[in-house]
């Protein structure tokens, strides 16, 4: 019975009438959602064919009249949910200690601010700095960053992974590394002033990236010579996509440790720096051979 | 017995697959836009303006034309004309016949006038629509997804309701309609949280009933 037609029934007893309100006819059945389920159609298109296989990106998926295929539409506000969860996600405050990390925080004071002031993200608040001024060790060559940045899920769920890979890689090519801190409310360019305090040749700043369609455990890594306030993104060389479906965590501080070596060996970074004779340690980083395709998750299963 | 529903009755339904762009612009739509029409006439206009309303939520069609007739269905020009034409426009026919489907489910089984006396002489629409579509949403000036309270009754009870109506709850008048409407009624869209316009439309509904049981009220006696 619909609402109005409930209140009024309701109504009807309060002012005391004996005899029952008629009954509306009853509503048609509602099926099952979905009520109808167009299979995706194989796409005409080879080109289109292929380029949907070599990205995640919503390509020839088609459609069913003048709307898309109801896979595709619960797909996609499934993915969706998936990234605005991520962005909304917060480290949680003793994560720092629970896994032995030393825990900085940006000027940002919360979760909202930080969404709202990039400039905020980027230097450290006062009693941070402090902390980091006695605890950080100075003079090494490489000065690794864990943080939140844009999706603290991405940190809690690949951060330690890929520190640890990109630590040990690092040590086996000879370099020293700083000890590793976790920064929160951070921004990319919170790596200069936090490598800069230790006088490190290196900062690696590991950071959650802005989620995208499905992707919320997207890790980024930032990696500037001389780290100081100041530096430009010019001078920054960054890898994306370190997650399971990506390029993985042990594979991805593998990579990042060989442009450390680099950026200690050449003395600089970002546009500057190399690259041409690093093309086999660094694979397709560095190549430009086109990537290999992207398995696309399926959040959502329907009329199967 | 109070307060029975007075079913609304669906005097005819048609579709114009491809309509002439001439009787598009005639009837408000926009040719660049809409190709289809749905037509529909019912003995009732408010359940019928809520109907194509919520014809809005279930697809991708616009209200382009609804104007109720002159005097009510009592009066109509001829046995299909009922006392409302509506006219739903789209690009595809398809999507008419979605919206046409959603407008007489609503029209069945939601939106209708209640008798407020024994007789069945007069009649109250005291309907809440709890999550307006585009189309009543833009004639109000609110949002889609807002609540609304959409109350009609005859001239005296409508205004005796409305101020029960408006003190009962936190409600806040969107538009009155005094009387005369076309159909000689009066009505009122307000609005508020979901439970304020629910509340609204229960003590509107109970003070027409209360005027059409005792008219000339304590001073001059029943």
């Amino acid at each position: 019975m619909s609402r109005t037609r409930q209140l009024i029934a309701r109504l009807r007893d309060d002012l005391g009438a004996s005899a029952p309100m008629s009954l509306a006819p009853p509503l048609p059945r509602i099926p099952e959602p979905p009520s109808r389920v167009f299979p995706r159609r194989q796409e005409g298109s080879r080109y289109a064919r292929e380029s949907a296989a070599h990205t995640t990106a919503l390509l020839g998926i088609g459609h069913v009249g003048t709307r898309y295929a109801t896979d595709v539409v619960l797909q996609f506000q499934a993915e969706l949910a998936v990234a605005h969860e991520a962005v909304a996600a917060e480290l949680p405050d003793q994560w720092a200690t629970e896994n032995g990390l030393i825990g900085l925080r940006s000027r940002v004071q919360d979760h909202r601010e930080f969404l709202l002031r990039p400039d905020l993200g980027r230097r450290l608040d006062e009693e941070s700095l402090a902390r980091w001024k006695q605890a950080g060790k100075r003079g090494v060559d490489v000065q690794p960053i864990l943080a939140d940045g844009l999706s603290a899920t991405a940190c809690i769920q690949n951060g330690r992974a890929l520190l640890e890979s990109f630590t040990k890689s690092c040590q086996a090519r000879g370099l020293t590394v700083g000890v590793p801190v976790v920064a929160r409310y951070a921004r990319v360019w919170l790596e200069d002033e936090i490598g800069a305090v230790v006088g490190a040749k290196v900062a690696a700043i590991l950071l959650g990236e802005r989620p995208g369609l499905g992707t919320g455990d997207g890790l980024s890594a930032y990696l500037v010579y001389d780290p100081k306030v100041g530096n430009t993104d010019g001078q920054r060389n960054m890898m994306s996509n370190i997650h399971a479906r990506g390029t993985r965590p042990e594979v991805a501080g593998e990579r990042l440790a060989v442009l450390a070596r680099a950026m200690v060996d050449q003395k600089k970074s970002g546009v500057d720096l190399d690259l041409s004779r690093l093309t086999a340690e660094l694979g397709e980083a560095a190549s430009r051979v086109p990537r290999a395709p992207q398995v696309r998750v399926r959040l959502v299963e329907v009329g199967k | 017995m109070i307060l029975q529903p007075l079913p609304p009755r669906i005097l005819s339904v048609r579709r114009l697959p491809n309509a002439d762009p001439a009787l598009l612009v005639a009837y408000g739509a926009d040719p660049t836009r809409h190709r289809s029409l749905g037509l529909i006439t019912v003995d009732q206009d408010d359940p019928t303006y809520v109907a194509l309303d919520e014809a809005t939520k279930h697809a991708n069609v616009d209200v382009v034309f609804a104007k109720s007739f002159y005097a009510g269905a009592n009066h109509a020009s001829g046995p299909l004309s009922g006392e409302i034409l509506g006219v739903l426009a789209a690009s595809t026919p398809t999507e008419i016949d979605d919206g046409l489907h959603a407008l007489v489910r609503c029209l069945e089984s939601d939106a209708c006038f209640y008798a407020a006396d024994e007789a069945k002489k007069t009649a109250v629409f005291p309907h809440v629509v709890s999550s307006l579509g585009h189309y009543l949403s833009a004639l109000a000036g609110l949002s889609p997804g807002d609540a609304m309270a959409y109350l009609v009754a005859p001239p005296m009870e409508a205004t005796i309701g409305l101020d029960m109506a408006l003190k009962a709850a936190g409600v806040r008048a969107v538009k009155i309609f005094p009387p005369p409407t076309e159909t000689n009624f009066a009505a009122a869209w307000l609005t508020g949280p979901l439970e304020s316009c629910e509340a609204a439309a229960v003590a509107y509904c109970e003070a027409v009933v209360r005027v059409a049981a005792n008219p000339k009220g304590e001073v001059w006696g029943s």
